[in-house]
């Protein structure tokens, strides 16, 4: 089999794409008859060097476009791979990453699927899994037709080092003659004020649907913050507007992998809990003895969050100072 | 301006509980006493061209939004709480089929109706629905219509008939762009935009309006590229042990000594 990795080097997530990408590459694609390489797509020559750095297999081709606007991608892409023999497109989980692997398969006449977890390849068909049922279900899927373009779970980035090793670099594309789509009539980007913390994050306090109000947030917060956690929100709160949206914990937010996630007020939908199911220890603590977050944790608590959240910093107090 | 939002009605799946997921030889999982609901995204896109109606006074320039489902009969409710909140024309494309992991049928009607039945401006779409987590439908309408698309739609102002500044969530933040239409808009996570409710006057004036029903069988459907071959319930269980205690506080402290100190102490 022949792939592709697609990064966008354009984008600040770089290390996470890369990250992402070695990590589904080693688990999946490992067999003796693999062949991979990755196209980069990246915009300020200065951060050249750094960015093959960063990629996952042995030979690249790099693509510097002026900047990063998904038709243009995909004409680079669509001209550039033309005539391959290419098998399977991987890309990063992403909002772009999702984007192009569809967008991608129309164009070349292939198949397409986003938030893959998993794949098997046949030889004349490629299984992949995902989850469906907002993450209640894990579904199997063949895709029939070449090139299979999949983007991959979010979340499956992991700490493994990136082999570092002296790029073999097949082929440099000038791609900065590309002109914008003329349905752009102007364009201002507005990068992230605040980076999300949370990911790597390693002890959490996040609230769910039990905080009633903006208050019940900010109370939160602190309670958070005393103890020496990072906070974040289940969905329905980030919908309210009572925090930003980086504080949102699940598969619409962060993945997280704490070393203990304390969950205050939730009930524990699926969507949400994909977000802390790769936390070590995890606590529930809410009023609702039937609710699915008590299963699955590690521990729960039936009571008054407050009551039980109040009491914990008190302990925590006496123990050592916070 | 002409705008057509295109959702789904889906069960709520947060409704289930742990002996309802039963998948049967047939793939299904039996969601029929589930009153369909729309998903966030949805809500979102229906709020957000009411919104662009709102001001068109201020903005001088005409909402003529429509909505479109492809649904069963149950969608009804739904459909006549759209005219309720008086959608010019809401439409149902009437199907059995099982469309749960069919972006393409979905893309390739949409697609078809705004070519043969309605010339649009804009097209509103979820990210994604809940069964089907599919996340294809809206990339795959813009493809067929040769339209431009732009995804995670957080904020969308009419500047005049044929242009739009729409903000938009990418990797490392967001980006404000002036477009031109027609184009698709796919809503992603937009604080705020809760559906509303229709007043009882206007349910009575408007809510019996008539829907617009045409069927799936107008529509020649394309072959899959992607094919369902299995599901598996995912069990996320853990210990969930309960700590027991007379009140808020021995649970609390119990819950320090016993399960947090040490895990704590090494962080």
């Amino acid at each position: 089999m022949i792939y592709k990795g697609i990064l966008n080097g354009c984008s600040t997530d770089i290390a996470t794409q890369a990250g992402e990408l070695n990590n589904f590459i080693s688990d999946n694609l490992h067999s003796e008859d693999t062949v991979g390489s990755t196209i980069l797509f990246y915009s300020e020559k200065e951060q050249r060097d750094a960015l093959i750095r960063l990629v996952p297999t042995e030979s690249v081709k790099l693509v510097r476009i002026t900047r990063y606007q998904p038709e243009n991608i995909l004409k680079a892409l669509t001209t550039m791979e033309q005539g391959e023999m290419t098998h399977l497109y991987l890309f990063p989980s992403g909002f772009a990453g999702s984007e192009m692997a569809v967008r991608l398969a129309f164009r070349m006449k292939g198949s397409s699927l986003v938030q893959v977890k998993q794949i098997e390849y046949s030889g004349v068909q490629l299984i992949a899994s995902k989850t469906v049922y907002a993450n209640h279900v894990l579904g199997t899927f063949k895709l029939t037709k070449k090139p299979y373009c999949v983007s991959l779970a979010k979340g499956s980035a992991n700490d493994q080092a990136i082999n570092t090793r002296d790029k073999l670099i097949v082929t440099e594309y000038d791609m900065t003659h590309l002109h914008e789509n003329q349905f752009i009539k102007a364009s201002k980007a507005i990068p992230r004020k605040q980076a999300s913390n949370l990911t790597n994050t390693r002890f959490l306090l996040i609230g769910g649907n039990g905080m009633k109000n903006k208050a019940d947030t900010q109370y939160l917060k602190q309670i958070a913050d005393t103890i020496g956690a990072d906070f974040g929100v289940s969905r329905p709160v980030a919908m309210s507007g009572w925090t930003s949206l980086h504080r949102q914990v699940g598969v619409s937010g962060s993945m997280t992998k704490a070393a203990v996630c304390i969950v205050a007020g939730a009930s524990g939908a699926a969507a949400f809990y994909a977000g802390i199911e790769k936390s070590k220890f995890i606590v529930a603590i809410n009023t609702d003895s039937r609710a699915p977050i008590n299963k699955t944790s590690d521990v729960a608590i039936i009571d008054d969050y407050k009551a039980v959240l109040d009491e914990l910093v008190k302990v925590m107090r006496e123990d050592r100072p916070i | 301006m002409n705008i057509l939002v295109c959702f789904i009605a889906a069960p709520d799946l947060d409704k289930l509980i742990e002996e309802d997921w039963v998948i049967d030889k047939d793939l299904q999982i039996d969601t029929s006493f589930l009153k369909p609901t729309l998903n966030s995204y949805d809500e979102s896109a229906i709020e957000i061209a009411l919104r662009l109606s709102d001001a068109s006074q201020k903005t001088k320039v005409s909402i003529n939004h429509k909505a479109l489902t492809i649904a069963s009969t149950p969608a009804t409710t739904i459909l006549k709480t759209l005219n309720a909140l008086r959608f010019k024309q809401v439409v149902r494309i009437d199907s059995q089929d099982d469309f749960r992991f069919r972006p393409g049928a979905i893309a390739y009607i949409l697609s078809q109706y705004v070519l043969k039945h309605a010339t649009q401006d804009v097209l509103f779409l979820g990210r994604q629905s809940t069964v089907g987590e599919n996340a294809k439908t809206h990339l795959l309408v813009a493809e067929r219509l040769g339209w431009p698309c732009i995804t995670q739609v957080s904020g969308i102002e009419v500047i005049d008939e044929n242009h739009l500044v729409v903000t938009s969530q990418v990797d490392d933040g967001q980006i404000r762009q002036k477009i031109q239409t027609p184009c698709v808009l796919c809503i992603g996570e937009v604080p705020n935009t809760f559906m509303r409710v229709p007043t009882i006057k206007d349910r009575m004036l408007y809510g019996k309006r008539p829907i617009e029903i045409l069927s799936t069988t107008d529509f020649q459907l394309p072959d899959e590229t992607e094919e369902l071959l299995d599901l598996k319930v995912i069990s996320h269980e853990r210990h969930g042990i309960f700590i027991e205690g007379e009140t808020p506080e021995q649970k609390a402290r119990e819950l320090y000594k016993m399960y947090l100190k040490e895990r704590l102490e090494k962080i």
